[in-house]
């Protein structure tokens, strides 16, 4: 631990490391904190969308008991969990103008790689930042869903156990995959379009617009070998019941597999993307 | 007062920066296509959604499938017709952000249809295949008789909804000119709209299809009208001569909106006051 036991110096040098990392983590939670409208629509959106999410669910469940495996209580809470993580990078990063595709736009990416900071390293701590202060609007959404009953809370401590670390896995699959999707701009620099549709992608194939045990068994087998289930429909899968605590750990070594592999390439993509930046001009 | 000559030639103007802004949206052919395939695969995500729904679940609200597949299908119409006609006004926020508002006020053009005409809208192409063809498998399998009266009501709705869902776009557009951030406000009405606009609002309690249909009116777009052909009566929960006007409401909402838009433009100071 260097900021305890190294020389002033570089205890200095750690302590300004840190407090520079919390500056940029910080951009994204002050830059909301500054503009209430914002937070306020934040607010609203949210509950809205689980207020509507409950009453569509429950009116699909008005005539039956079960579906593809799912009771109404399961259905719900799987609903309103997705509604609510689904927030978490739902940030307008693109308001304060400091997305990927934006900086390749307006070509002011090359000050990326002219700070003191490497550009995965500030990448890594803006949706850091961006994560974290998601995680705080969805744990007050959890919270306050729980009082209200619409979603039941896990049926043991080890299924939370499980749930907590196989969303946290999920999460750093999300970032990955994001990444990914933002370094691809380094190479198709209008790819507007790209974008959209692994966004889709990743709603869809993640169990987002609706869990994945009701889609067809095609369906389900092709969700397999991508890694979009393994952000959200996994964890809330095993939240809700429908994926028990000893099957639970397969698919987090799945979820393992994924972050490995596609952390791998983003590490390779960022180094050959760095060499395509030029300074204005050229 | 503008001649027929002068609408005749503000027609043309339209027609060849539109024909323009194609060619240039041409330039890139794999984005071309990519546009192409965003609009045809986020209408095909509501297809899969209602699809699941509707073999999953036996009905949704007292509808039957096909009559739900009919609300759907006039949805996606109205909104294929908006994002291609009038849907540049949802980028508003951004405009204003990049300073592009000032140059369209001293050009001899309303601003309003500068900003339609500030590219072509590529994904509506995909958009309206997927409506069309949604649509033609909702004409299959409803047992309607299609008489000369319904068919020209259909044409009334689809494009009643698409002045609604450009007025709702256009109100926030307005607010847009002041305060730009109202980025999220778009993006949660067209979350809506996506998620809730193709369903009988009737799964809903009172309050919520109430909100739905006198502030946010959702239902004015395609559940309304659908209800009115498929013959729903009251039982959408508002008197059925209010169901019925809806293409005139959506023309009305859309003229309101338009006003709104001129009375904020003209106070309009830029970002940075």
């Amino acid at each position: 631990m260097a900021a305890t036991t190294g020389t002033p110096a570089e205890t200095t040098t750690t302590a300004t490391a840190v407090a520079r990392a919390r500056r940029v983590a910080w951009i994204t939670p002050r830059g909301e904190l500054l503009t209430p409208p914002r937070m306020t629509a934040t607010a609203v959106r949210l509950l809205v969308q689980v207020c509507l999410v409950v009453y569509l669910w429950r009116g699909l469940y008005a005539n039956t008991d079960s579906s593809a495996g799912l009771n109404e209580t399961q259905a719900v809470g799987y609903a309103v969990l997705a509604v609510l993580a689904n927030r978490i990078r739902g940030l307008d990063r693109r308001a304060g103008r400091d997305t990927v595709i934006q900086h390749l736009h307006f070509g002011t990416i090359v000050y990326w790689y002219l700070r003191p900071m490497k550009p995965q390293r500030y990448y890594a701590l803006r949706a850091l930042g961006d994560q974290l202060y998601g995680f705080g609007w969805v744990l007050a959404g959890y919270v306050l869903c729980l009082a209200v009953g619409v979603v039941a809370p896990p049926a043991s401590l080890a299924v939370a156990g499980v749930f907590a670390v196989s969303m946290l896995l999920g999460q750093l699959v999300l970032y990955y995959v994001m990444m990914l999707v933002d370094l691809l701009c380094f190479w198709t620099l209008r790819n507007e379009a790209a974008l959209m549709i692994l966004v889709f992608a990743q709603n869809l194939l993640s169990g987002v617009y609706a869990p994945l045990w009701y889609f067809p068994d095609w369906f389900i087998t092709l969700s397999t070998f991508l890694p979009f289930q393994a952000t959200l429909g996994v964890p809330l899968s095993i939240y809700v019941g429908r994926i028990g605590v000893d099957d639970a750990f397969g698919q987090m070594a799945i979820q393992a597999v994924w972050i490995v592999l596609l952390a791998l390439l983003t590490r390779r993509l960022w180094d050959r993307a760095g060499r395509r930046v030029v300074a204005q001009g050229g | 007062m503008t001649t027929p000559q002068g609408t005749a030639h503000a027609w043309r103007v339209v027609w060849r920066i539109t024909k323009l802004n194609f060619k240039a949206r041409l330039e890139y052919r794999g984005e071309f296509l990519m546009g192409v395939a965003v609009g045809a695969i986020w209408q095909v995500s509501i297809v899969v959604f209602a699809s699941v729904l509707l073999t999953r679940f036996p009905g949704l609200g007292g509808w039957s499938s096909s009559d739900v597949l009919l609300i759907a299908s006039m949805r996606m119409l109205a909104h294929g017709l908006y994002v291609l006609f009038l849907g540049r006004v949802q980028y508003m926020n951004l405009l204003v952000q990049e300073g592009i508002v000032e140059p369209c006020l001293i050009r001899p053009m309303p601003v309003y249809r500068q900003v339609q005409l500030a590219f072509f809208p590529v994904n509506a192409i995909g958009d309206l295949v997927v409506a069309v063809g949604l649509f033609v498998a909702a004409l299959q399998r409803s047992s309607l008789d299609w008489t000369a009266g319904r068919i020209a009501y259909v044409v009334a709705g689809v494009l009643g909804g698409m002045l609604v869902e450009a007025a709702l776009f256009t109100a926030l557009a307005a607010a847009a000119l002041h305060f730009p951030a109202t980025s999220y406000w778009s993006q949660w009405l067209e979350e809506l709209m996506g998620t809730f606009g193709s369903y009988p609002l009737s799964i809903l309690p009172k309050a919520a299809s109430a909100a739905f249909t006198f502030v946010v009116p959702l239902a004015f777009i395609a559940y309304f009208p659908a209800g009115v052909l498929t013959g729903h009566g009251d039982a959408m929960g508002v008197p059925e001569a209010l169901a019925v006007a809806s293409p005139f409401i959506g023309l009305t909402a859309f003229v309101l909106s338009r006003l709104l838009w001129n009375w904020s433009l003209g106070r309009y100071t830029g970002v940075n006051g």
